[in-house]
């Protein structure tokens, strides 16, 4: 009875509830984390797929992934895809937030109607991207061409040189909105009466954008920065409709390439290991947004 | 601040930027419509020159879309329904308290937002395998996605509780209700339009899952329509009429919704959510 | 005092969409003057004092600091100082960084900036807290940062915008007289917006009294509270305020008559159309409480309230008036009081216009 009690009142009730969420995400999300780590040390294939304990190889699996001849490529372009997608999702996202942040009727609405790629299936957005960026007949081509920054048609998607900008520029339409929207947030979080001041004190646009907005928006960046970084390793979507990492492995980054080595090559070994590797990063990651999280004020 | 601009002129150039960046919206539409020779024209056409709006119908049969559509439909409301119901609690508990404990296990819950599907589908597969499970393979992939979309609802919803008095919470205690009847009595009530936000997010984004639908529903009829474009969208395909008719009837209840309730959406996000 | 005054505002007209928030504003301002702005929110103060920065833009007139045009001129060339409400300190520099920022932004060597911080430190009394960051100081500390901000740039007139509004009421009292000598001390032209009507009387030299928009009355403050030209600046000048009651000129035209039987009429100090409409007027401090026999009315205590220097007390209808007194009394509510006023405090206001008469 006394049991009961304390599940209706008082800490009992709390930690049914919470450790109701924490179980089953600890079942689904924490076990298979820790299983993907357990099976980049073992020797998995179809006749073991059944069991829990197989053959220990150690880091065999790890110097054979490594010694994969697309590794270093896969790198590359997980690199290029990162860095490429971060710096055009976070300068166009802050220039759009900066510019939405202004005073005049509809801003808010408009601002709104960005948020659309964020609830479109990333499914989606690739098959459209996929026929923008087509060489022959894309609609990118020819806004580039009629704007006279390139001469011939660009082959995005069969070019091995182009291949990885173009699910880069996909992913940066995808992100831009998020960005905005936090950026947004952060920018909303400054006193008016500072910017005046600062008018007053003798400083004018740039300067105080320079010597207000961007110090006190550090947080916010920080946590926009940490989140995007998180958010592209995770992109999955967008790879099977654009270029499914092709042509060659041009364009294959390491979340889509471990997928591959499981579900396609039945690899199921090297593509826990590749994952663990993605997970460290992430890991990183998210040890940078909490810490500039730090900074926020609660309730 | 004195500007010289007239709000004017800053509302017609965000009306330019936002039809630049929905354009791809525009063309999934203007594609679906228009006739298969004109996809290629060169320079291609911005407006259909003979719309075939049967194309819809088309592809509504051929492709099987009522299946995929339901299955859909059935994923989402598996991962909202599960989301909802374990997220909501869990959230307001960590509202609640300001200690140690619950900066841990907020650590511990973003922690798991953070990983991405990708990593997590192979130790889920063979995992899901061992136990039988996918013999259910909806099932699997509700689970899956569940605890995927967990961890993003949890922190929006906290911010929600957050926003909600302690004061009311407490005077209903002092007033004699328990603290389960105090929440689902008081303290829920308030919460439910940050809620209700959260969970159509949450709807709208399981509506989409491909990853772990494609790697564990093999069986056709149980696939939903993310896996069923995947069929015939590829690097390669040339069938745009199809993908995108497809798409565009895939992708409108979703947009429908979004637009209806967008104010909601964006002031629920942007009123402290994202923190 | 110098020929040219610091501040000309003329025929000052500011328009938000179809609102009429300031019209025909005239007001000059002589250098060394400290100038209240008071009135009731929305009057128009604080929009004038933002206008006056170049915060907002005026519809109309002309404006000048220092004798230079200041029309379209935005707030970074006009050398003007403000303190705001809300200190708008920058919360992400030190104390000394937030005096120093005016500086930095004009280049000026790092000596010069030394000299400057440690000169205004000295003046304001923040010697040992220039390296704090505003969210460790206390709502005082804050206030004299924001004006030792104010003052390192040696402007041509300092702005207020209420800055002691934030502040608890010992500390308010306390802060009214450092920001008075400190104008003093520096020989500055200030403008001060506040709503507190006791701030501008003990602050000012000359107080502009504000409402809807346009300047009711402007004068010494004691001039407007001995002569208030409107019934408007009467009401709002003076704590407690003053009693108003409808009347009507006696028969004589030297007194004034209310619409009771049972309350005497009271004299007046000059002549007046009989019969004409008026609004009396009376300060409670002015009105004289004696036994219940006597020349005056007889009214009864309605509520005795003393606190312990002076008390107020409140008569009952007909004719409610509330009433200051010093020291203690030994009325108790429903006694009988004959109060009385002197001719010369009586102020009359015409019943349609609400001006003096």
């Amino acid at each position: 009875m006394r049991f009961l009690n304390a599940l209706r009142d008082g800490v009992g009730f709390d930690i049914l509830l919470v450790g109701a969420a924490l179980l089953f995400l600890v079942a689904l999300a924490g076990a298979p984390l820790v299983y993907n780590v357990l099976m980049s040390f073992q020797q998995v294939d179809m006749f073991t797929l059944g069991a829990l304990f197989r053959p220990f190889v150690g880091f065999d699996n790890y110097v054979a992934v490594v010694r994969q001849p697309e590794f270093w490529l896969v790198t590359r372009n997980t690199l290029i895809f990162v860095f490429g997608s971060m710096t055009g999702q976070f300068v166009l996202g802050f220039a759009l937030a900066l510019f939405f942040a202004q005073n005049f009727p509809g801003a808010a609405t408009i601002r709104g109607l960005f948020l659309v790629s964020w609830v479109m299936p990333g499914l989606v957005v690739g098959g459209i991207w996929s026929l923008i960026l087509a060489g022959d007949y894309g609609v990118l081509n020819v806004i580039l061409r009629s704007l006279g920054i390139i001469q011939a048609n660009v082959f995005w998607k069969s070019d091995p040189a182009f291949s990885i900008w173009a699910v880069v520029i996909a992913n940066i339409w995808l992100g831009l909105a998020f960005n905005m929207l936090l950026l947004s947030v952060g920018l909303a979080a400054i006193p008016r009466d500072l910017y005046e001041a600062a008018e007053l004190d003798g400083a004018n646009a740039f300067q105080r954008f320079w010597t207000i907005t961007l110090p006190m928006m550090r947080p916010t960046i920080g946590a926009v920065l940490s989140l995007g970084l998180i958010g592209t390793l995770q992109q999955f979507d967008l790879f099977p409709a654009l270029t499914e990492g092709g042509p060659a492995n041009t364009s294959n980054v390491a979340g889509f390439w471990s997928w591959q080595l499981s579900f396609q090559l039945y690899d199921f070994a090297k593509g826990a290991t590749v994952s663990v590797m993605m997970f460290l990063l992430v890991l990183f990651a998210s040890v940078i947004y909490v810490r500039s999280t730090r900074h926020e004020v609660r309730g | 601040m004195t500007r010289t601009y007239t709000p004017w002129f800053l509302l017609a150039v965000a009306l330019g930027l936002a039809a630049i960046y929905l354009f791809p919206v525009y063309w999934m539409y203007v594609t679906s419509v228009k006739s298969g020779s004109e996809i290629f024209s060169n320079p291609p056409t911005f407006w259909p020159a003979d719309p075939n709006v049967g194309v819809f119908g088309d592809v509504w049969a051929r492709r099987a879309m009522p299946t995929y559509l339901w299955n859909s439909v059935v994923i989402a409301g598996g991962v909202t329904a599960i989301t909802v119901v374990l997220g909501t609690g869990c959230a307001y508990v960590l509202a609640r308290y300001r200690n140690v404990w619950i900066d841990i296990g907020l650590f511990c819950v973003l922690m798991l937002q953070v990983l991405p599907a990708s990593v997590m589908v192979t130790p889920l597969f063979v995992g899901f395998n061992q136990i039988g499970l996918l013999n259910y393979p909806r099932t699997a992939v509700v689970l899956a996605a569940a605890a995927k979309a967990m961890p993003f609802f949890v922190v929006l919803v906290r911010a929600t509780f957050m926003s909600v008095p302690r004061e009311l919470e407490e005077s209903a205690l002092v007033d004699g209700n328990s603290r389960v009847g105090a929440f689902f009595s008081i303290v829920l009530p308030l919460a439910r339009n940050g809620i209700l936000v959260c969970a159509i997010l949450t709807f709208m984004s399981a509506f989409g899952e491909y990853i772990y639908s494609k790697s564990i529903i093999q069986s056709p009829v149980l696939q939903p329509a993310s896996v069923g474009l995947s069929g015939f969208l590829g690097p390669n395909s040339t069938d745009w009429n199809s993908i995108m008719a497809y798409s565009a009837i895939y992708v409108t209840p979703i947009l429908a919704i979004f637009v209806i309730l967008q104010r909601r959406i964006v002031a629920g996000l942007t009123s402290g959510a994202l923190k | 005092m110098s020929a040219e005054p610091q501040i000309e505002l003329i025929g000052i007209d500011k328009y938000y969409g179809s609102f009429h928030a300031l019209k025909d504003i005239n007001l000059t301002i002589p250098k060394g003057q400290f100038v209240a702005l008071v009135g009731p929110s929305g009057c128009g103060k604080s929009t004038l004092l933002r206008s006056l920065a170049g915060l907002e833009n005026i519809s109309g007139g002309t404006m000048k600091i220092a004798g230079a045009l200041m029309n379209g001129v935005p707030p970074r060339k006009r050398d003007v100082a403000m303190v705001f409400q809300s200190y708008a300190l920058y919360p992400h520099m030190t104390v000394e960084q937030n005096l120093t920022y005016s500086l930095r932004l004009k280049g000026v060597p790092k000596e010069e900036m030394r000299r400057a911080t440690e000169e205004v430190a000295r003046t304001i009394g923040l010697d040992n807290l220039l390296h704090r960051y505003p969210r460790e100081l206390s709502g005082g500390q804050r206030q004299r940062v924001a004006m030792g901000r104010a003052i390192i740039r040696h402007p041509k007139a300092f702005l207020f915008d209420e800055p002691l509004s934030n502040l608890d009421a010992a500390l308010r009292v306390h802060m009214r007289k450092e920001i008075r000598a400190l104008h003093d001390r520096l020989g500055a032209t200030s403008v001060y917006v506040t709503h507190d009507q006791i701030e501008a009387m003990t602050m000012a030299d000359h107080v502009v009294v504000m409402r809807d928009g346009v300047i009711e009355q402007q004068g010494s403050p004691l001039d407007l509270y001995d002569r208030p030209a409107t019934r408007f600046v009467a009401g709002f000048i003076g704590s407690p305020a003053m009693n108003f009651i409808p009347a009507r000129i006696g028969p004589d035209g030297a007194s004034t008559v209310f619409d009771r039987p049972d309350i005497r009429s009271l004299p007046i100090g000059k002549k007046l159309d009989p019969g004409r409409e008026v609004i009396v007027g009376l300060r409670p401090e002015h009105i004289t409480v004696g036994a219940a026999d006597g020349a005056g009315m007889t009214l009864k205590v309605a509520v005795v309230e003393s606190t312990g220097s002076l008390t107020y007390l409140t008569t009952e209808e007909p004719l409610q008036l509330t009433i200051v007194m010093t020291g203690r009394t030994e009325l108790a509510p429903g006694d009988a009081v004959q109060v009385s006023v002197p001719s010369a405090h009586v102020h009359i206001f015409d019943a349609e216009t609400e001006r003096a008469l």
